[in-house]
């Protein structure tokens, strides 16, 4: 469903410059792989931002500004928005709606008022509404379908602006917090921002994992009443948690060592150990950034860059990390495959923890 | 992000130009999905060259020959208290256009007596064939090796007279410093 959009969608982007424009219309793969991208970072930031009730309120005002359908929209998010608490499997309903509506659009090319868009964010809640009875989840599917289309009306760059500023912001948050409640910091708070650390907060960090790790169902109860906005999908001691989610110890695993690991070749043979977040690609030694450092194809930890994990799926589709087949094709939207979902409900649940 | 994309973009923009609209439909479309764009090869190959220069491994090194990064020139000595200590190895390693998807081609161009080495050079090494990931890099092929000297696979040899040998390390050591011819 994605990529059928993707030249269309990609050419807008290129147009600052003419002469790359025209370089662009001819690489197609490009477009595709670049599209491919922001579609994830697209769809990171969307999860970023439905955890900001704040910056959700921002653009719902902003979208207010345009007419008609609009209304429509601020209608829909004006409804009490207490069902944070929706299964995950419902999340990724929602999300897969705000996705379809902003392709929608985009492959149309409709301005902002278009009936298409209007009509496929009504589709988008009523979907949502029937696969939750009782939960009123339909304001979170057209909001952030209402973000996107505020995106595509704009320049692309406006959400990336955003959410770099978002994380940026998380940072301080971040950093502020460690500051001010250093004796008994939320071990949420410990999740992101892994990649401006200092050495001290990083033992710091290990500490409150190890404090984590413990079984105790207090701690996790602490946790959920620090975070001011209840955003989480389980509670990490829920008894009908469904085992295929990852708990918050494994979560820990993941971004404990901020430091530069270029190589990280250790991951080839201790694939069940912890594998630190490398901040290059080990394959192509570009850089990593937001969405390629949370990107996660394999279970087995082993992480590389959106478009050398791509290459891979051309070819034989093995993880460099330890050469099992990967399990999903995260190009067509994550939500499809039990892999992707549940890798990236893994990130998500992360952002989730920091920002909330 | 930004450079990332500048990359992949410029790179595939030059490969396509080449391959222009006026170009004709007889170009494989197959060959133009797998091209690796060189910029990505050339920065993976020096950023190895840099790792491995840095990284200080005792007993192995390499570095591009003349002006060809994608043909490399390495070294191994024996390791300590293996029959093959003393020795140095030279060997070349050859980098296709799409690694490090697919392998280097590594040959030894010092003859080596080792029961998975042949005299021509070949290399029997798993890693270097179908158990190839694009993780592995100059430095791990080099120690990979390095360590198949002193633990060779003598159930499946390539050169059979020092697989039997291998057995008796004394007659082997004799053997491999009679054979022994250090290219200058």
């Amino acid at each position: 469903m994605i990529s059928d959009s993707i030249p269309n969608a990609s050419i807008p982007m290129a147009s600052s410059n003419p002469k790359e424009f025209v370089k662009k219309k001819r690489a197609n793969r490009v477009a595709k792989l670049k599209q491919y991208k922001l579609d994830a970072r697209r769809e990171q930031w969307l999860s970023q931002v439905k955890n900001k009730g704040c910056c959700k309120e921002e653009f719902v005002v902003s979208e207010a500004t345009h007419g008609p359908p609009s209304v429509h929209l601020e209608n829909e998010s004006g409804r009490p928005t207490e069902k944070l608490e929706i299964k995950p499997g419902g999340k990724e309903d929602n999300f897969e709606d705000g996705l379809l509506i902003h392709h929608y659009s985009d492959s149309e090319s409709s301005p902002l008022n278009s009936p298409t868009s209007r009509i496929s964010s009504i589709l988008g809640s009523n979907d949502s509404v029937t696969n939750f009875t009782g939960s009123s989840s339909s304001s979170r599917s057209s909001s952030s379908g209402s973000m996107s289309e505020e995106d595509d009306g704009g320049c692309l760059d406006d959400w990336e602006a955003m959410a770099d500023a978002l994380s940026a912001t998380d940072h301080k948050q971040h950093e502020h917090n460690l500051k001010s409640g250093s004796n008994s910091p939320p071990p949420g708070q410990h999740v992101n921002g892994a990649q401006s650390e200092s050495q001290s907060e990083i033992t710091n960090r290990t500490v409150s994992r190890t404090a984590s790790s413990k079984p105790k169902p207090g701690s996790g109860v602490r946790v959920v009443q620090k975070a001011p906005v209840n955003s989480w999908a389980w509670r990490p001691d829920d008894a009908c948690r469904p085992q295929s989610l990852p708990n918050l110890s494994k979560q820990y695993s993941f971004p404990l060592n901020p430091e530069r690991h270029v190589g990280s070749r250790g991951s080839v043979c201790g694939c069940k150990n912890v594998v630190p977040v490398p901040t290059s690609c080990p394959i192509c030694y570009e850089d990593l950034d937001v969405t390629d450092s949370s990107f996660l194809p394999c279970l087995c930890g082993f992480r590389l860059c959106l478009f050398c994990h791509k290459r891979i799926l051309e070819e034989n589709g093995r993880c460099p990390g330890c050469r099992k087949q990967y399990e999903n094709v995260p190009v067509e939207g994550e939500a499809t495959s039990d892999g992707g979902s549940l890798t990236f409900r893994v990130a998500r649940s992360c952002s989730m923890i920091t920002r909330s | 992000m930004a450079t990332i994309n500048n990359n992949h973009h410029q790179d595939n923009s030059t490969n396509t130009a080449a391959a222009g609209p006026g170009v004709t439909p007889s170009k494989k479309p197959l060959p133009t999905v797998k091209t690796v764009d060189t910029h990505s090869v050339l920065k993976r190959l020096q950023s190895e060259l840099m790792a491995l220069m840095m990284s200080g491994d005792s007993g192995i090194s390499a570095f591009p020959e003349e002006d060809n990064i994608f043909q490399w020139k390495g070294t191994i000595t024996g390791s300590k208290d293996t029959v093959f200590e003393g020795t140095e190895y030279k060997l070349s390693l050859s980098f296709p256009s799409d690694y490090p998807f697919k392998p280097p081609k590594v040959k030894f161009e010092t003859s080596c007596f080792h029961p998975n080495f042949d005299m021509h050079g070949n290399i029997c090494l798993d890693i270097l064939q179908d158990k190839w990931s694009s993780a592995y890099d100059v430095r791990t092929i080099l120690l990979s090796i390095q360590s198949l000297l002193g633990e060779p696979n003598t159930s499946s040899p390539l050169n059979t007279q020092a697989a039997s040998l291998w057995g008796n390390q004394e007659e082997y050591r004799k053997m491999v410093e009679k054979l022994y011819k250090p290219s200058g």
